[in-house]
């Protein structure tokens, strides 16, 4: 039983059948099902098939939604763009925080004034505020992004804070021994030595974004992608919403996959520690 | 650049220095010695400024001390080098640009031992040694009055921290800078110092206290071993004076 234990060395041919392994009987199990279902029954759909997925994806990239007149070409395109827009606006309005957090971490008094702030506002749970997000900014775009900010912001805030207070002591006072002023080395010295990490910390928070994004369009949207499966849900269009589920997926993991590169190529000299 | 310390204390939750009187004269190369926890890193960030006394006064150059600044250069054990920078960008931060910027910055780095093909690398692709060089030709290029060294050599090997000592007394003749050096390896102390002062504590109640207080500057590296043996043993009976300075406390 020697590939049970800690020093077991997998081959590469091994790691590979392996990893792929859970994929795979996923997938089989799926359309094993499927077509055992559509034998039964072709009206089926609670779970569609290849072919049912494909024509219906095919169907939301080229053709506009019922509810639209022909004036836009693409549902999927659509509402990609829809999600899309409030996802980056979502996401740069993170800039204020990781500053917010930065400037706490730096100078005492603003500390002082945010930290107890934040970390009470950080236990609250953003979901629970919805119904007064609603009531409070109305069910348009603003209460959509608010829930977002509102969400996310704080662990931000939090994080950057605790980044930027284990820049070792030293480090700053070594700065200024160098003739740095405060403001120098909070952006010169530290906000320079931490961005990597901050990068991090935003790319492990997008599957947060995401979350408060989708509630927000599942609960009071006319388009998006969430508002989109919400929709199909009451349809039953299974062989438009395993397609979109799947498209999210990519999405999220294409703008991580891209957040990390360009990590990687702005900071070279960063370690995991 | 001279140093008065008038009658400092320092106290947290328990007392770490108790009246300490100090005068170091400019040009002065002065090791502080004593046991881990006696407060030779407290005196030190005194010193620099990072600190301030719980009663007393620090004076350099006629100024009393608020907070650190380019008066007083700085080479830590450790943290010393800004990681996002190369080795050549870590020395020239102090400096404030201009020609001839980039020279004086590769003669401090050829000056302290590294090649120029190692200006473009970052920190953590040196040896440890090898930063500790960049970290004093960092502090070196902007002419400080002081230099405070806080057991700037206590994490290399003894080979590797040989030459670093070696180079550090040749940087010091050359510059003719102040130098504060707390260590509490006693024969660094007394071989690199032309001073040796030895922190002690009398009693769990009281700060630590000036033990002792020599003048050296006749030891170094290849004195006779029979003499800095007679003087180690001197300074480090002295930091260990008293039978309360046996047990660490928490």
């Amino acid at each position: 039983m020697s590939f049970l234990r800690i020093h077991a060395q997998p081959s590469r041919a091994a790691y590979f059948v392996l990893s792929w392994f859970l994929f795979a009987v996923g997938v089989i199990s799926y359309f094993y099902v499927a077509i055992e279902r559509h034998r039964e029954n072709p009206d089926d759909r609670v779970m569609p098939t290849v072919s049912q997925m494909v024509q219906s994806f095919r169907d939301a990239a080229s053709k506009p939604a019922e509810e639209d007149d022909a004036a836009s070409s693409s549902m999927l395109w659509k509402d990609s763009i829809a999600t899309g827009r409030r996802f980056l606006i979502s996401v740069a309005l993170l800039v204020p925080a990781v500053l917010l957090g930065l400037h706490m971490a730096m100078f005492p008094y603003v500390g002082a004034l945010f930290l107890r702030f934040f970390q009470f506002f950080d236990k609250i749970v953003a979901l629970s505020l919805l119904p007064i997000i609603f009531i409070a900014f109305g069910i348009d775009e603003l209460s959509k992004i608010m829930l977002i900010v509102i969400g996310v912001a704080p662990t931000i805030v939090l994080d950057t804070f605790n980044l930027s207070k284990s820049v070792p002591r030293e480090t700053i006072v070594k700065a200024f021994t160098l003739g740095a002023g405060d403001v120098g080395i909070a952006y010169r010295v530290v906000f320079k030595q931490i961005l990597p990490r901050v990068l991090n910390s935003i790319r492990l928070n997008l599957k947060a974004v995401m979350l408060f994004l989708f509630a927000g369009e599942m609960i009071a949207s006319t388009d998006g992608l969430a508002y989109r499966i919400a929709l199909l849900r009451r349809h039953m269009g299974m062989d438009t919403i395993i397609p979109y589920v799947l498209w999210v997926a990519l999405l999220l993991f294409l703008v991580d996959w891209g957040m990390n590169l360009l990590n990687r190529t702005l900071h070279p000299w960063f370690q995991e520690k | 650049m001279n140093i008065r310390i008038h009658n400092v204390s320092v106290e947290y939750s328990r007392p770490i220095l108790d009246n300490i009187d100090l005068e170091i004269e400019a040009g002065e190369f002065v090791s502080i010695v004593g046991q881990t926890g006696c407060g030779k890193s407290t005196l030190l960030r005194l010193i620099l400024g990072e600190e301030q006394p719980t009663s007393g006064q620090v004076i350099v150059g006629g100024k009393p001390r608020r907070q650190p600044d380019p008066t007083c250069g700085y080479v830590p054990q450790k943290y010393s080098l800004f990681p996002d920078r190369t080795v050549l960008g870590n020395v020239m931060f102090g400096l404030k640009g201009g020609r001839g910027c980039r020279d004086k910055a590769m003669h401090f780095l050829r000056r302290t031992g590294l090649q120029d093909s190692d200006a473009g690398k970052y920190p953590h692709q040196l040896s440890g040694g090898m930063q500790q060089r960049v970290a004093i030709a960092q502090a070196l290029v902007l002419n400080p009055p002081v230099l405070l060294m806080d057991e700037a050599f206590s994490a290399l090997d003894p080979g590797t921290r040989k030459g670093m000592q070696g180079l550090m007394r040749d940087l010091w003749r050359e510059s003719g800078t102040t130098i504060v050096f707390v260590t509490h390896n006693t024969r660094e102390a007394v071989c690199l110092g032309t001073r040796v002062i030895a922190l002690a504590k009398d009693s769990s109640e009281r700060g630590s206290s000036i033990a002792l207080d020599i003048s050296a500057p006749h030891l170094d590296f290849d004195s006779d071993e029979a003499e800095l043996r007679s003087v180690i043993c001197e300074v480090e009976s002295a930091t260990t004076n008293s039978q309360l300075t046996q047990h660490v406390f928490l």
